[in-house]
């Protein structure tokens, strides 16, 4: 019995004593990294934007009155009857969450010895910041992005926001220059495979963007003129045509790894349809301007005749493509036009087993459009060397290219003698170039034509079928999660109404 | 040997008692029912030779024989025996102070007498598990403990349900009861309450505040459920064999309309050209024969085509009328049967039992089925002073179900459809998804069989304890507790190729063709290439728990200590594989693909280990003061270089009870024989972080990797580097009468707990770069009262009556957040959402609203559409989970007949229906029945001078299609209802068949036969057209929103017959 004593209170003791606290050491997850090198996170947040642009895209597709919806879904009022609050179009947290990517690029490049990752993270930076901007007004700039150190970043004022960005747009410049692409970085850079001069051109194309959205605001031309004149100083100059900004991570034919938009909009890895390809639906007024200038080349690659694709001969339609079978739908109707009976998004986008396109960011056309407005508007005063016929028709040159229409035919139509086609049959030139504008956005720039289309008012697309007022949205609400998480600063920005609180560059 | 002991008496406050030189003598007190009494005290009459029963009854004493032996002990009248030759006692005693004096089962098996107890107890029997004959434990226990509330958040043959005692206190960590079988802890395991058999169940302690967390550690927080299982009885082997058989039958469905027939908005819209201003002209046109949606013109009985004309030639014409009860054919009665088989005996000294179930139920969802079959086996032994026990259980559980949400897809499909006609799709033309004639929804019996899921768990579970009785008032007891579960999964799709007819060219023929109609049938668009899932899952606990237990009386003190150790130890694993892609079809196996193959793998593991220790003292049986500490070291906050007390916690707990009628007996009377008040109050730590809660990560992002190419994402959650636990302090008090010769109990209990630094995942700013911060910020609380009245209305010998009723009413409130931040949601759909806000109860249901003025209450409208506006905000509705529950029961005995009801209550609480807003959508819900031009309701609009005037003239625009689907569909508010009911939880009827004529069948001992049903009646309130509002999407904290995954609730009835050999 002793020994039985004995033996019990050994084993207690032993096992009360014998439990460290290494024991505990198990807590390191097993599941996901704890570090990343920088080149790793700008990969993916190049990669994310080309996901996170598919919902701004859809719906400045429609805002902009180039897609519609086919009545085989029944209509979403929260879209077509303007009927959002602040729970829908939540671009704003995907968008700073993605800032958050490229910051750390871009902030932890030096520790890592990939400073050539600092410039092109800056640059999308910018872009990513004017998209907000362009839909939310005021937000938050100079404070956000700090963590847990600065919780409740103040919202800057959006033309302050703008201003920063053309300065950081010209640090990026400075970045790229003084770190070019070395090592890991050409594989990193899934849109310009590490071409230092190509970023470069990016980030003089998209100051031109940001600068002429505020060429119509009065008394701003002074202060555009100086920084596009700057930006024309920089020897590598804007987009040059063929060189649009497009993210391709390598995509392959597996669920959740193609093309966002192909797997959206058109065919799942396999090739089956997707039932989302019965939804968006070129509008009518789409179809009807371009038939205006008997432009049928780039209204065969913008869209399928309806039934869509002949899925056994890619990138054909199933029904002949004469004219009359291309069935748009007027923007907003409830009924009437099912998927099957109207014209699917087309070829320009969606062929059949191309699931690998690039997803593009910003094409050269735009680039060049810009060129033309501001050669344009400021003739001598900006040191552009071409004329803006030169960039206007360079222009849409670049739009027949992406959309696969044909050199030749872009040349047809730019002799065409028809207004808004033929710069010299134009009667505004200015409306010239905001009309291929809007065309060459149609399938690639929804986000890009609705903020044009609230800037110039130009061209006029009907109201919403299903809308009784004449006003039209100007901007998103502030999020709900932002509005619960940061109040006092969303509540400083006054109440929000989307039909009257204008972005600061929509004048009218 | 002295050394080691006297220091271990030093630590425990006690003596030694020098040890008598007689010889032994064992035996077990026991009350008239069999069960133990624990720790009698049992004296030699005329010495002062005492010795007290351990927690089974059993005791040892030095005796002679012919010595007489004075069993006593609180509640039981004491009892003399005479010590005999066999050196063996067991003596039965009779309680005096009825059912209060049971003995319970509190944390850490620790038996005791209630009349101990500084908190509320309540204990269930098998007999009260039984009554419904449910195969599933948590459905047994619904409305019989007050402060228990169960959710059945889901039907089906694979039940998901929800405990929790006394309400939410976490707002984003778990607030599910804490399951302890046979010792050993399962938590974050829901697997074990489906497993378990509740016929092997002998009793359950339901510790309803924090005392369960005091001595089991964090997973105790949101108290305790304690299984005992069976256990054998000394005597002959027992054969038992029961069987019980139900049918499940559907006991609602929504209300739907029976007026009109398939149609969708076809008609010209408003604004346009040969726009028709007659609503009856907008609705003929409508109508198409391949619509969901069921927006057409009134039925009238004309023979119509659906669908479209086949490639044979055939269409398939039917009239143009609802056929009665289709909606419910088509949903199956479904059938369980249960049999049982148990063995049990043993000698004085072992006992053992064996049980085997076996449980197959087909679900009303068809070919639903499920089975469940399991083995038990428990053996106990006593030599000496060593105490053995082994319990191990061996259960399986299979399921075979579809994946698809067949109730969704049978709502989109008119009244006239003769549904149940297209079972079978491989050979009805009309069935087969190429001839079915819906274009947007396929044919619900074709997906039925086209989309399944088979998984199962297998799973080892079991505890071994030996115990050392070291002397008279110490033993020690070692309990190693093992739960191994594995569960596989294979979901498939079956691949379907539409033919080229279905796809381009099926038509509608003539007369029914409409302009603007296309060939093809819509839905043929997208072929299905089909796909695979295989996925498995292990989790493996270990619970290891060693105590010493002491016990000992001094003069008018009696004191009984315990210290413990616990280490646990939770490993899971979770692997998928899967493909969307068949090649060959019906072959299911990931490489049977074209594509990437898909996967991933999840691990997880997570250590603990915890001292503990209880001190418990009573003062002449009257008073009584408890106090118990732990000492916890968890991994989940553990990182070598963090400092240690980020990652270990004490906590403490402390009770008091004084038996009032026993301290001051002028207090008894005729009318009061008992009273006794309570008071205890608890802090407990609370490890409540997730996993790997304290790393910021880098996870892929969205694809990543595209081959080479890798991508990652910094994490959305930034860690506060000072993470640590949380802690809950819970205050309760009560008091228990016993009145009219024990014929009513009382029970009342008011608790407050307050949880404070509860480690949530903060949404903070996205524009800070990081979605969410981990930081211990939230605080909440949460208050309520209990209270359980039992009365034994008739005791004769021929009657037995009982009624007894439980009622809990909690709240609970958001006290703080984090600073700027006010809210946060749980999830749910955009337009119904579940919230967590500051100041108010949670869950809150927020959701889309009428935008209303707030003078008149009047919806304002478009005055030019006659459609409502919406308010900008969601707007609240309030709590999704109840304020009040009440259940109500009763039990009556006549001679061999007896018969046993429970009935639930619940309310103050709101839920949205998924389901209402998907019938509205498809115009299958009665409520959508009026099409003709009308009003919104109590509706104004501002007139030109900008007042607000009262609608007596605007009707809105198209009131057969627009007004339903585009405008009342979407304000989610029209779906909320109040959550309240009433349900005949269970209800039995038993024939015990007398032992005179039992045993002349010279086989069986006993016989019993019985009528059973679950859920016979369902009450809900009048505007819930719905469903069950027990259900919910899933049973996380996010309760109150329900949708068609839940299929139609049901009502169970049946037969159980019960043999012993």
């Amino acid at each position: 019995m002793r020994l039985k004593n004995i033996a019990v209170m050994v084993l207690l003791v032993g096992t009360l004593a014998g439990c460290k606290k290494t024991w505990l050491d198990v807590n390191t997850n097993p599941n996901a990294l704890p570090s990343s090198t920088p080149d790793f996170v700008f990969t993916n947040g190049l990669t994310r934007m080309a996901f996170s642009s598919l919902n701004p895209n859809e719906l400045g597709s429609y805002y902009s009155g180039q897609w519609t919806q086919s009545s085989s879904y029944i209509l979403s009022p929260t879209i077509f009857s303007y009927l959002f609050t602040n729970s829908d179009f939540n671009y704003w947290d995907g968008w700073y969450d993605i800032l958050s990517d490229f910051n750390y690029a871009e902030q932890n490049a030096a520790a890592y010895d990939q400073e050539f990752i600092q410039g092109p993270a800056r640059i999308m930076k910018a872009y990513i910041y004017q998209q907000i901007v362009d839909v939310y007004g005021n937000a938050p700039y100079s404070e956000a992005l700090k963590g847990g150190s600065l919780l409740f970043p103040k919202f800057d004022d959006q033309k302050s926001i703008y201003e920063g960005l053309i300065k950081d747009l010209d640090t990026a410049i400075i970045y790229i220059k003084a770190n070019p692409f070395t090592g890991s970085g050409a594989a990193a850079d899934v849109a310009f495979k590490g071409n230092d001069q190509k970023w470069i051109q990016f980030a003089n194309s998209l100051k031109l963007r940001i600068l002429m959205r505020q060429s119509r605001i009065a008394g701003r031309d002074a202060y555009i003129i100086a920084e596009i004149n700057k930006a024309a100083a920089i020897t590598e100059g804007f987009l040059p045509a063929g060189v649009d900004v497009g993210v391709n991570p390598g995509w392959l034919a597996t669920a959740g790894k193609t093309n966002p938009m192909y797997d959206r909009w058109a065919y799942d890895p396999n090739g089956a349809t997707r039932s989302l390809a019965r939804f968006p639906r070129p509008t009518r007024y789409l179809f009807e301007s371009l038939i205006a200038t008997n432009d049928t080349f780039r209204m065969k690659r913008l869209a399928y005749a309806a039934g869509g694709e002949n899925t056994s001969t890619p990138g054909v339609s199933t029904r002949s493509e004469i004219v009359s079978n291309y069935i748009g739908v007027p923007f907003g109707v409830a009924s009437g036009y099912t998927a099957p009976a109207t014209s699917y998004i087309g070829p320009s986008q969606f062929v059949k087993g191309q699931f690998n396109k690039p997803y593009y960011l910003f094409q050269a056309s735009e680039s060049m459009f810009l060129l033309a407005e501001a050669k344009q508007k400021y003739g001598s005063g900006v040191n552009l060397p071409g004329t803006a016929q030169e960039y206007y028709e360079a222009g849409v040159r670049e739009s027949f290219r992406l959309t696969g229409a044909g050199l030749a035919n872009a040349n047809t139509l730019l002799t065409s003698g028809i207004n808004e086609a033929d710069w010299n049959a134009s009667t505004d030139k200015l409306k010239a170039i905001w009309m291929q504008k809007w065309i060459s956005l149609t399938n690639f720039g929804g986000f890009e034509a609705w903020a044009e289309y609230r800037r110039t008012n130009y061209p006029n697309t009907p109201q919403s079928a299903s809308f009784t007022g004449p006003e039209r949205p100007l901007r998103l609400f502030y999020p709900g999660t932002e509005q619960g998480s940061n109040r006092a600063n969303v509540e400083a920005q006054g109440t929000i109404n989307v039909f009257s609180n204008r972005i600061f560059w929509d004048i009218d | 040997m002295r050394k080691i002991l006297s220091l271990l008496s030093m630590l425990m406050l006690f003596t030694v008692l020098a040890m008598a030189q007689t010889r032994p003598v064992t035996g077990k007190v026991t009350n008239d029912k069999g069960d133990p009494i624990p720790f009698a005290t049992v004296t030699l009459k005329g010495t002062k030779t005492t010795s007290v029963a351990d927690a089974n009854g059993n005791f040892s004493i030095e005796a002679k024989t012919g010595d007489v032996l004075q069993i006593s002990s609180a509640g039981v009248a004491s009892k003399d025996v005479i010590v005999g030759s066999s050196g063996s006692v067991n003596v039965s005693v009779t309680s005096t102070t009825g059912q209060m004096e049971e003995v319970v089962v509190t944390a850490q098996g620790v038996r005791r007498r209630p009349r101990e107890l500084g908190y509320s107890v309540a204990k269930l029997n098998n007999e009260d598990l039984i009554i419904g004959r449910s195969p599933q434990l948590a459905q047994s226990l619904a409305g019989k403990v007050s402060g228990l509330a169960v959710f059945n958040v889901n039907n089906s043959v694979d039940p998901a349900v929800k405990i929790t005692l006394r309400g939410f206190r976490s707002m984003t960590g778990n607030n599910d009861a804490l399951l302890v079988i046979d010792g050993v802890p399962q938590p974050g395991s829901q697997t074990m309450l489906n497993l378990i058999n509740p016929n092997d169940i002998d009793n359950i302690s339901v510790l309803k505040g924090g005392q369960a967390a005091t001595l089991y550690g964090s997973a105790g927080v949101n108290g305790a459920l304690i299984i005992t299982t069976k256990r054998g009885k000394a005597g002959r082997a027992k054969v038992s064999f029961t069987n019980s058989t139900n049918v499940e039958q559907l006991s609602f469905l929504p209300e739907f309309q029976d007026k009109y027939g398939n149609g969708s908005a076809y008609a010209v819209g408003y604004g346009q050209p040969g726009y028709k201003t007659d609503h009856l002209e907008r609705m003929k046109d409508n109508w198409r024969p391949f619509e969901n949606q069921q927006y057409g013109d009134p039925y009238d009985g004309s023979l119509r085509i659906i669908g479209r004309q086949l490639e044979d030639g055939s269409q398939n014409i039917v009239p143009y009328s609802p056929i009665k009860g289709e909606r419910k054919k088509i949903w199956n009665t479904g059938i369980t049967t249960n049999n049982q088989i148990a063995v049990d005996g043993g000698s004085e000294n072992t006992v053992f039992r064996l049980s085997v179930e076996d449980n197959r139920a087909q679900g009303i969802v068809p070919k639903d089925k499920s089975n469940r079959t399991g083995v038990r086996f428990s053996a106990g032994t006593q030599a000496g002073r060593l105490t053995a026990n082994f319990n191990a259980a061996y259960i399986q559980q299979n399921f075979d179900r579809t994946t698809h949400n067949f109730y969704f897809e049978s709502l989109n499909q008119a009244a006239h459809i003769p549904l149940s006609q297209y079972k079978d799709w491989k050979n009805n033309k009309f069935a087969n998804p190429n001839g079915y004639f819906n274009d947007y929804y396929n044919n619900p019996f074709f997906r039925l069989d086209n989309e399944r899921q088979v998984y199962g768990d297998y799973n080892l579970s079991g505890a071994m304890d030996l115990g050392f009785k070291i002397n008279e008032w110490l033993n020690v007891t070692e309990q190693i507790g093992v739960t191994n579960n594995t569960r596989n999964r294979k979901n498939t799709v079956g691949k379907f190729i539409y033919s080229d007819w279905a796809k381009n060219s099926a038509f509608v023929p003539s007369p029914w063709e409409a302009t603007n109609d296309y060939d093809g049938i819509d839905r043929a668009g997208t072929d299905n290439l089909g796909s695979v899932y295989d996925a498995m899952s292990t989790e493996n606990i270990l619970n290891n728990e060693l105590r010493l237990n002491a016990q000992k009386d001094f003069g008018d003190w009696s004191t009984r200590g315990m210290l413990g150790f616990n280490v646990f130890q939770r490993k899971t694993k979770f692997t998928e594989l899967q493909s969307a892609s068949i090649v060959v079809p019906d072959v299911y196996n990931v490489s049977n693909r074209q594509g990437e193959l898909g996967g991933g793998e999840a691990n997880t593991m997570e250590r603990k280990f915890g001292y503990y220790a209880n001190l418990a003292g009573g003062w002449k049986d009257m008073i009584f003061i408890e106090g118990s500490f732990r000492y916890d070291f968890t991994s989940r906050f553990y990182k070598n270089d963090r400092p240690a007390n980020l990652f270990s916690y004490p906590y403490y707990g402390v009770d008091v009870s004084f038996v009032l009628t026993d301290l001051f007996p002028v207090l008894k009377s005729n009318v009061l024989n008992y009273a006794k008040l309570r008071a205890g109050y608890n802090k407990n730590g609370n490890d409540n972080i997730q996993l790997y809660g304290l790393d910021r990560t880098f996870g892929n992002g969205p694809g990543f990797p595209y081959g080479g190419t890798v991508g990652l994402t910094v994490g959305d959650v930034l860690p506060d580097p000072y993470l640590k636990p949380e802690f809950v302090k819970s205050t309760e008090v009560g008091a228990e009468f016993q009145m009219f010769k024990n014929r009513l109990n009382l029970d009342v209990t008011a608790y407050w707990q307050k949880s404070e630094g509860q480690v949530l995942q903060v949404k903070v700013p996205n524009s800070t770069g990081y979605p969410f911060l981990r930081l211990n910020v939230g605080d909440t609380k949460n208050w309520g009262y209990e209270v359980d009245l039992k009365m034994a209305i008739i005791r004769t010998s021929d009657w037995n009556w009982d009624f007894s009723v439980r009622y809990s009413y909690n709240d609970n409130k958001v006290v703080k957040l984090y600073q700027g931040v006010d809210q946060f949601s749980y999830g749910g759909f955009s337009y119904a959402q579940s919230f967590v806000k500051k100041g108010q109860a949670f869950p809150v249901l927020s959701t889309t609203a009428y935008l209303r003025d707030s003078a008149t209450g009047l919806v304002l409208i478009n005055s030019a559409s006659g459609y409502p506006l919406p308010n900008a905000k969601l707007k609240d509705f309030g709590r999704t989970i109840p304020k009040h529950i009440l259940g109500w029961g009763s039990r009556l005995r006549w001679k061999d007949l007896s018969f046993a009801a429970n009935f639930e209550y619940r309310g103050g609480n709101v839920m949205f229906s998924q389901l209402g807003r998907d019938m509205t959508f498809t115009g299958s819900g009665k409520w959508t029945e009026n099409r003709d031009p009308q009003r919104v309701p109590n509706s104004g609009y501002y007139d030109a001078n900008g007042k607000i005037v009262e609608n007596t003239t605007v009707n809105v625009r198209e009131s057969e299609y627009g007004w339903w689907v585009n405008n009342y569909r979407n304000f989610a508010e029209n779906f909320v209802t109040k959550a309240w009911f009433i349900k005949l939880r269970d209800i039995s009827l038993t024939y015990n068949v007398p032992a005179r004529a039992v045993s002349k069948t010279k086989i069986f001992s006993e016989m019993s036969f019985g009528l059973f049903g679950r859920n016979l009646l369902t009450i809900v309130d009048k505007k819930n057209f719905y469903t069950d509002p027990e259900f919910s999407v899933n049973n996380t904290n996010l309760l109150g929103i329900n949708d068609t995954n839940q299929t139609p609730p049901v009502r169970q009835y049946g037969v159980n017959i019960n043999l012993v050999f």
